[in-house]
């Protein structure tokens, strides 16, 4: 029980794909103009790879070592389109935002990393929950860099105006330069996070 | 549209990397000396030409007639993954010396998704043939221009005295974002 | 090791073209109450809206052949009825080609006067805070009152965004081509 939910925090925290181990980084900065869509494409990614770790898991003793990676592509491809059809038609507004960044789950590194380096030597319980464990680690790390974000270049957080009328918001935070710079920021700040809870144990 | 107009879009005012957010994993992973940000460049532009005038011919003469538009992201990706594996086995047989230099970006080339993503969107913007090259050729050199430009920065950035926490990525990604602002004056350029 | 991986794509072609098959009809309505509502906008009154669909025959065209090879195979405009039955005016969907990609526009044309009451942009992938700029009111505003007799060409009877001439035109383009086409239509050659 107790590693089951080691499984599920290391996502969270520990290995945290974006701010520690620093991988699938292209919706992390493109699709984090507000808050609404941080959420909405962490959770995608979420369903993505609880669903396809899932998988692997299960068929990791009936797929061949050797064609491993095309099976592993083809499961992540078959379920990005599935949330691809299905936010298209449910949540038209926010696929429309989202666009190309939803086919390019495929691509991104987290959910692959996954699939060969937890999913393919675990059980499917503890493949699941390592799943969930690193999508709602990527879902949280997307959602504060999109409401830091969203607060400085628009001046309202989930699409709820804070700012007063006619205040000066910094439009560059919406822009591209934005993006990189407050992911840096965020980033430093998680290492002295991380830097005082290493001296706090020690 | 203008072929110049669309190659310059693609490399300097669209550039990828900086504005488009494609390719941030290479971008950031390669990109600590010069000379392998220009192999990884190469290599990437390359692909980049070569999967944006094959996917163009699945899209038109498999998906499209057949009705097939949901297996689009399933046929591109493996498209893109056969692709580099040939690129990789037809550079080993043909030119070591190039094999040497490019060889061990290939297999990263894959999951870059600056690639998938230009070939997915060639077919929504309704490129032609030719669109679609030139247009592959302006994103893959774009591609270069940055992972070259960050490169540099960052073997100066060595020399620099950084506060600790920002050591490493943070700094780079800072940095980053001061290039991306430069390539946003470009957005004037016509 | 063939057969492991046919079966697992056979398995997934399946699966996905079963959900295809459900989530199209869906995404296809969604699209046309979008549309739907997106006209209610450009022609202000409007209580149910028509489809009007036109073969490259009906439409009066000199070169119909042409236009069916263009992939043009039927033009639809929109009528906006107003409560009373009246009609208020039609709606058109026009495209050009911008800096980032495709801009498509939702034009409004005022049914006593053929007048341009309103244009809205539908989509477009044009830069932030510059071609982005085309959304604007002031922008957009300048094409009320034109019709098909106005030349529609920026520097001429429509002022460009600064900075974004491409997605300026790509605009007038739209409205310019697409106006002629409407009115021909609804006029029935008149």
């Amino acid at each position: 029980m107790a590693r089951l939910w080691k499984n599920f925090v290391n996502g969270l925290w520990n290995e945290n794909p974006t701010f520690r181990i620093m991988i699938g980084l292209c919706p992390v900065l493109a699709v984090t103009t507000e808050a609404i869509n941080g959420i909405g494409m962490g959770l995608a990614t979420t369903f993505v790879l609880v669903c396809s770790s899932a998988l692997v898991s299960l068929l990791r003793k009936v797929i061949p070592e050797k064609v491993r990676i095309p099976a592993y592509i083809v499961v992540i491809a078959t379920f990005v389109t599935i949330v691809d059809l299905f936010m298209n038609a449910y949540l038209p507004d926010l696929h429309q935002v989202l666009g190309l960044f939803i086919p390019l789950i495929v691509v991104n590194c987290i959910v692959l990393g996954r699939a060969e380096a937890f999913a393919s030597k675990n059980s499917v319980v503890s493949s699941i929950l390592d799943g969930l464990g690193m999508g709602l680690g990527f879902t949280w790390a997307l959602t504060v860099l999109a409401a830091v974000r969203e607060l400085l270049g628009s001046g309202s957080i989930f699409g709820w105006k804070l700012a007063a009328d006619g205040a000066t918001t910094i439009g560059v935070m919406s822009l591209p330069p934005g993006a990189f710079i407050t992911l840096g920021i965020l980033m430093a700040l998680m290492n002295m996070i991380a830097a005082r809870q290493k001296r706090r144990a020690s | 549209m203008n072929l110049f107009l669309l190659f310059l879009s693609a490399l300097l005012v669209n550039n990828f990397v900086l504005v488009r957010f494609l390719g941030i994993c290479p971008f950031m992973g390669v990109s600590k000396d010069v000379d392998s940000a220009f192999g990884m460049g190469v290599a990437t532009t390359f692909v980049m030409v070569v999967a944006a005038a094959v996917t163009w011919l699945i899209e038109h003469f498999i998906l499209a007639p057949l009705g097939l538009p949901f297996l689009q992201t399933m046929a591109f990706i493996l498209v893109i993954a056969a692709l580099v594996q040939l690129v990789e086995m037809f550079i080993h047989k043909t030119s070591p010396g190039l094999y040497k230099a490019m060889g061990i970006f290939l297999p990263l080339i894959t999951t870059n998704c600056a690639i998938l993503g230009l070939a997915i969107m060639a077919v929504q913007n309704a490129y032609t043939f030719i669109q679609s090259v030139i247009f592959a050729l302006g994103a893959g050199l774009g591609f270069t221009l940055a992972l070259v430009l960050m490169a540099g920065i960052r073997e100066e950035l060595r020399f620099a005295d950084i506060p600790e926490p920002l050591l490493g990525a943070p700094i780079a990604f800072i940095c980053a974002g001061l290039l991306s602002l430069a390539f946003s004056g470009f957005a004037g350029l016509i | 090791m063939v057969v492991v991986l046919s079966v697992i794509a056979m398995v997934s072609a399946a699966v996905l073209s079963l959900v295809y098959g459900k989530t199209s009809v869906i995404i296809e309505e969604n699209a046309a109450r979008a549309l739907e509502s997106s006209v209610l906008e450009v022609l202000p009154g409007t209580a149910t809206v028509n489809m009007i669909r036109r073969s490259p025959d009906e439409l009066g065209v000199d070169d119909p052949q042409e236009m069916r090879e263009k992939g043009q195979e039927t033009t639809i405009i929109y009528q906006g009825v107003d409560e009373q039955g009246q009609i208020v005016g039609y709606a058109f969907v026009g495209e050009g080609n911008g800096y980032g990609g495709v801009v498509r526009v939702l034009v409004g044309v005022d049914e006593a006067t053929d007048q341009v009451l309103n244009v809205k942009i539908l989509n477009h992938a044009e830069t932030p805070g510059l071609g982005s700029r085309i959304e604007e009111e002031g922008f957009r505003s300048q094409f009320a009152g034109k019709t098909v007799d106005d030349p529609i060409t920026v520097n001429q009877d429509i002022q460009i965004i600064s900075g974004a001439t491409i997605s300026s035109r790509a605009v007038a383009d739209a409205v310019r081509e697409g106006l002629q086409d409407t009115v021909r239509i609804y006029r029935g050659g008149e």
